[in-house]
């Protein structure tokens, strides 16, 4: 595709980005001006030592934190919404963060149903991310077997739904027979939150991202073909199995860690890569990648801003942000412009 | 006078299904020679293999039985992306996406040739720019998808396909949910492609009468028999396009080039100029009318139109076909 590449609109957005990770180091339950930061940043030094620490030890990974896993949520977004030519596509769909959820669920609260004791808080949350990749990962070889089996991409969204709503029941089930104490430690983490990452955590999510982003930038221009569907792509010779293969891989290591790492987050999958298609004009997967990864870490700091409560010590839960900001601004993207024309 | 350079040909082909032990087999027995520069229609009736046979040629579906040769090498050994050098196709999936211009969509037809991005190398982009000429869309470039008309769809359909470069241009039924002018035009859009640009283009079609028109070759595909090829012409006169038609009661009538039931020809005696007895008779046929009373004989005038219906020297006028046939009508009632 000839167009040139929206160099400036690149520009705006990292210069909002870094506007919005800034702003996102200064507010909190202590702020911390601006400027200081800003010179923090470049190198000098801060005035207090407790601002070093807050900022170095709490929101600094935070705020990486969000730009991680927007990048992770919108990208694996964009690639089930061109795979499977459906514009209600996103992370949520194959089912993943629900696997991720059920594996946080038994972790937390099989103890009272089943009498085990799997978590003690000692561990801090090494065991949660383990348990919801290990959730992540069951429901990912569920639907990895289901592809394997059907060759239909619409079989395979419709059982993706259902596996989510099965996973879903059974956190149900595990939540009536749990005890109060051990339900609220898992709503809790329903609600999504990006702090509380360790360095050692955020190299880990790092790494996710980089290995479930391969598969996507290894098969971009197969994505390219793919608008035109499934037969008209083989016909240009994609390989369509390799493609659905990779899809599944990509998504469940970025849905999957950042669901591990984050809670689950809602709206980022499936808003993202449709405001992307909106600013950047364009269905080319080369610009609509980097876009949506800029968009989905710009939108989800953008939304911890809003969680911090500006001028308060409390947070609004970042799942709830998500949400409150996410479906009015689909809902306004739909209305504004031909939105099925769009897609 | 030399014959054109064959690509594709295939005998003892048998199509069809395999799942497991079960084997569906929708065509047996096809043989065929694709031939470049030449405009081939594959005509036949609904459900008899025509988009299987299209989708076995793609190497999407290994035939039951015998090979398809592109080039003298059976197509099963070739890779898909070989495969996409050499056949380019424009299927009946609609696509209508508003954030892909013309221009981006014909541009995707160099997925083939371009590396891991996709970028466009000034022989893509000379490639690009020819397709666009030559099916005359210029003037579409720079709209978006969801702009265009169906007509208009279709030609950037095909000029996507041209942009891939194969030598062989696959098309199912280009012309269907077209209007008439719509149909003539991709017709000879196809047939030019075909002669001008040294491609095989075969296509699926059930507009028998523009393919008559426009093919150089015929494939017809009758229900559970071989391939019938031939030059359309050859074809009508051997009588052979009758294989279409399922029942008896019709047959392609060689005079008019029409499918025609098989009625028993007209008894009525009807005096006129030749080019307006021959709507009177066919107004006549649809009614299953097919003689008058003893004695009775009609006779017609051109301007001012009027058909006078003479019986034992008395004459009756009508103004239209319609008030004489209503009044045949009614007296058949009474």
């Amino acid at each position: 595709m000839k167009n040139k590449p929206p160099y400036l609109l690149f520009t705006l957005g990292l210069l909002l980005c870094l506007l919005l990770f800034v702003l996102n180091l200064s507010i909190g339950s202590v702020h911390i001006p601006f400027g200081e930061i800003a010179g923090r940043l470049v190198g000098k030094p801060l005035p207090k030592t407790s601002w070093e620490t807050i900022l170095i030890e709490y929101r600094l990974p935070k705020a990486v934190t969000a730009i991680l896993a927007g990048i992770s949520l919108s990208v694996s977004g964009l690639q089930m919404q061109t795979f499977f030519r459906n514009p209600l596509a996103g992370p949520y769909v194959l089912g993943i963060s629900s696997g991720a959820g059920l594996g946080v669920a038994i972790l937390l609260m099989a103890s009272s149903a089943f009498g085990w004791l799997l978590y003690q808080g000692s561990l801090g949350i090494w065991p949660i991310i383990l348990a919801a990749s290990l959730g992540a990962i069951l429901v990912l070889l569920l639907m990895s077997l289901t592809a394997w089996k059907v060759k239909d991409s619409m079989t395979l969204l419709i059982v993706g739904l259902m596996f989510g709503a099965a996973v879903s029941a059974l956190i149900s089930v595990l939540a009536y027979f749990s005890e109060a104490e051990q339900l609220k430690l898992f709503t809790i983490w329903s609600m999504g939150s990006l702090g509380g990452s360790s360095y050692a955590q955020l190299t880990g999510f790092s790494f996710a991202l980089i290995l479930g982003s391969f598969p996507m930038l290894y098969m971009l221009k197969s994505y390219n073909a793919m608008l035109m569907g499934e037969a008209y792509a083989e016909s240009m010779g994609v390989n369509i199995s390799r493609l659905r293969w990779g899809m599944i891989i990509s998504t469940g290591i970025l849905a999957g860690s950042a669901t591990a790492f984050c809670g689950p987050i809602a709206f980022i999958g499936i808003a993202v890569p449709h405001m992307a298609r909106l600013v950047f004009k364009t269905a080319d997967h080369r610009v609509l990648l980097p876009g949506s990864a800029l968009a989905g870490a710009i939108i989800l700091l953008f939304c911890d801003a809003i969680s911090q409560l500006p001028g308060s010590a409390q947070t609004l839960p970042i799942n709830a942000v998500t949400s409150l900001i996410g479906a009015p601004m689909v809902i306004w993207l739909i209305l504004r412009r031909n939105f099925s024309k769009e897609f | 006078m030399t014959s054109k350079p064959i690509i594709l040909t295939a005998s003892n082909l048998n199509l069809g299904y395999q799942k497991g032990n079960l084997i569906n087999t929708i065509a047996e027995n096809l043989e065929f020679e694709l031939k470049k520069g030449e405009l081939t229609c594959l005509l036949g009736p609904n459900g008899v293999g025509k988009s299987t046979l299209i989708k076995t040629i793609m190497g999407q579906l290994p035939p039951l039985k015998g090979q398809i040769y592109l080039d003298g090498k059976p197509i099963q050994q070739y890779g898909l992306r070989e495969i996409s050098k050499k056949i380019a196709v424009v299927l009946t999936d609609k696509i209508r996406m508003g954030t892909l211009s013309v221009r981006q969509l014909v541009e995707l037809g160099r997925i083939p040739h371009t590396g891991w991005l996709g970028s466009l190398s000034p022989t893509d982009q000379n490639k690009v720019e020819n397709a666009i000429e030559a099916t005359n869309i210029k003037y579409l470039a720079d709209r978006s998808l969801s702009e265009l008309s169906d007509g208009q769809l279709q030609k950037v359909m095909i000029a996507r396909a041209l942009a891939q470069d194969g030598e062989i241009l696959l098309l199912d039924e280009p012309t269907a949910h077209l209007d008439l002018v719509n149909r003539l035009e991709i017709m000879r859009l196809l047939k030019e492609i075909a002669n001008k640009e040294n491609k095989a283009v075969l296509i699926t079609t059930h507009d028998l009468e523009i393919a008559i028109e426009t093919a150089d070759e015929f494939w017809l595909m009758p229900c559970g028999s071989p391939l019938i090829t031939g030059l359309p012409e050859d074809l009508i006169i051997q009588q052979k396009l009758d294989v279409l038609l399922p029942s008896q009661s019709m047959h392609f009538d060689k005079k008019t080039g029409k499918i025609k039931g098989k009625a028993n020809d007209s008894d009525i005696i009807i005096k006129g100029p030749e080019f307006l007895k021959k709507w009177i008779e066919s107004a006549l046929a649809k009614n299953n009318i097919f003689q008058l009373p003893e004695n009775q004989f009609l006779s017609i005038k051109e301007s001012p139109f009027e058909l006078d219906l003479n019986k034992n020297g008395e004459s009756t006028t009508f103004r239209s076909i319609r008030d004489f046939v209503d009044y045949l009508k009614q007296g058949s009632i009474s």
